[in-house]
C-alpha cells in the first residue's frame, strides 16, 4: 500500500470514518508499524493544531448577526431598485433600439439555423459535383458499362474520366 | 473532533430542527445557524483569501446567499458544506472581480518528494502564537485549491466526498490534491516540529 493510501486511511481512522472493524484493524496495523505511526503523529499534529486554532477565532464585525440582519434587511431593497432600472420607460429610445436588434438577430438566428445555406457556384459546377455524385453512387451499386453508359446518356457527358469508373 | 461540525447524532438532529425553522421563516433559528456556522465560514475565507477584510466582506455575502437559497439545500446533513461551497464560489467571483489584487498564488511545487520528516512529539501539539504564525506562512505557500482543499479536510472535516462537490474536482483528484498539501506543509513545518530548540 502506498503511503498516500496508508495515510487516507490514517486520517478516516482519526476522523471516525471507518467502520469498527476496519478502525481496529487499522490501529493494530498502526501499533506495529514505525512509518504508520509516524504518519499517524503527523496527522494528529496536523488536527490539533487546527482544532486549538479554531477556538481562538477572532471576533469579527463581520460575525455578527446584527450585521448580516442589516444586509438581509437591505437585500430587498436593492433586489427593488434593480427591477425599477431594468424596466424600460415608454420614451427610451435606447433601450427599444436595443430590443429591436436583439429581435433581429434571434430571426436570423433561427432563419440560418432552419436553412441550409450553400455557396453559390457556377452553373457548370454544380452540374459536375452533381454528375460525379450520381457516378459514384451508380458505379458503386452497378460497376459495370452499361450504368456507366446509362450515366453519360442522362447527363450527355463523357464520364471516363470518372475517378470512381474502373481503368479498363 | 472538527472545529466546523458536530458529527453528534443529537447535534444532527438540532441543525435538522433549525434548518426546517430557519426554511420557514424563522429568524431566530437563521441567527442561530449563523452563530454556529459562521465562524467556520469567515475562517475558511481568511484562509482562502489571506485577508481579514475580505473574509469579512465574503462571509456576510454567504450568509445572505444561503438565507436566499435554503429552501434548495437538498440534504440537511451536509450544511456546512454547502455554506462552504458557497463561500468558495464568492471567493471566485470575488478574485475575477478584483483581478490579481487578490490572486493568492502559491507554489506549484509539483515536483514533489517525500521527504523524510522528524516525528512530532507531544509538546509539538501546543499551539503557540509562534506557531500559529508558522503554520499561517507555511499554508499560504500552498496554491490556493490546494490549501482550499486542504483547510476543508483537516480544519472543517468534510469527507473526501464532499470536498469534491465543493471544488469541482473527481475523488481521485481530491486525494491526490490532499496528499501533496500535505507533504508541502510538513516539510515546511519539519525545521519547528520534532525536538525543536
Amino acid at each position: 500500500m502506498s503511503l498516500a493510501c496508508r495515510e487516507q486511511e490514517l486520517d478516516a481512522l482519526l476522523a471516525g470514518e471507518l467502520a469498527p472493524a476496519d478502525a481496529e484493524r487499522v490501529r493494530a496495523h498502526t501499533e506495529s508499524c514505525a512509518a504508520c505511526t509516524h504518519a499517524l503523529a503527523w496527522l494528529k499534529l496536523e488536527r490539533g493544531w487546527m482544532t486549538q486554532r479554531a477556538r481562538r477565532g477572532p471576533a469579527r464585525p463581520a460575525l455578527s448577526f446584527d450585521a448580516l440582519e442589516a444586509r438581509l434587511a437591505a437585500a430587498p431593497v436593492a433586489v427593488a431598485r434593480h427591477s425599477e432600472r431594468a424596466t424600460p420607460r415608454r420614451s427610451d429610445w435606447s433601450y427599444r433600439g436595443v430590443m429591436a436588434l436583439g429581435a433581429a438577430a434571434a430571426v436570423a438566428f433561427i432563419f440560418f439555423g432552419v436553412v441550409q445555406v450553400r455557396p453559390v457556384n457556377s452553373p457548370e459546377e454544380l452540374w459536375s459535383q452533381e454528375v460525379l455524385a450520381s457516378g459514384l453512387v451508380q458505379v458503386c451499386v452497378d460497376p459495370s458499362g452499361e450504368a456507366v453508359a446509362a450515366l453519360e446518356d442522362r447527363f450527355s457527358a463523357c464520364l471516363i474520366a470518372s475517378p470512381a469508373w474502373p481503368a479498363d | 473532533m472538527f472545529a466546523a461540525r458536530d458529527d453528534a447524532p443529537e447535534a444532527q438532529d438540532g441543525e435538522r430542527t433549525l434548518l426546517r425553522r430557519a426554511r420557514t421563516g424563522d429568524p431566530v433559528a437563521f441567527r442561530l445557524l449563523f452563530e454556529r456556522h459562521s465562524p467556520a465560514v469567515w475562517r475558511f475565507l481568511k484562509d482562502t483569501f489571506r485577508d481579514e477584510s475580505a473574509a469579512d466582506e465574503a462571509t456576510q455575502e454567504t450568509f445572505v446567499r444561503a438565507h436566499g437559497r435554503l429552501a434548495t439545500l437538498r440534504d440537511e446533513d451536509r450544511l456546512a458544506s454547502w455554506l462552504l461551497g458557497i463561500a468558495r464560489l464568492v471567493f471566485l467571483e470575488t478574485r475575477r472581480a478584483r483581478g490579481v489584487h487578490l490572486d493568492v498564488a502559491g507554489e506549484e511545487n509539483e515536483g514533489l518528494v517525500e521527504a523524510v520528516l522528524p516525528t512530532p512529539t507531544p509538546e509539538d501539539l501546543l499551539l503557540d502564537r509562534e506557531t500559529e504564525a508558522l503554520l499561517a506562512e507555511a499554508l499560504g505557500h500552498l496554491r490556493e485549491e490546494r490549501r482550499s482543499a486542504l483547510l476543508l479536510r483537516i480544519d472543517h472535516g468534510l469527507p473526501y466526498e464532499e470536498i469534491a462537490q465543493v471544488m469541482g474536482w473527481s475523488l481521485p483528484k481530491v486525494k491526490n490534491e490532499i496528499h501533496r498539501a500535505r507533504l508541502q506543509l510538513r516539510e515546511r513545518l519539519a525545521p519547528h516540529v520534532g525536538g525543536r530548540p
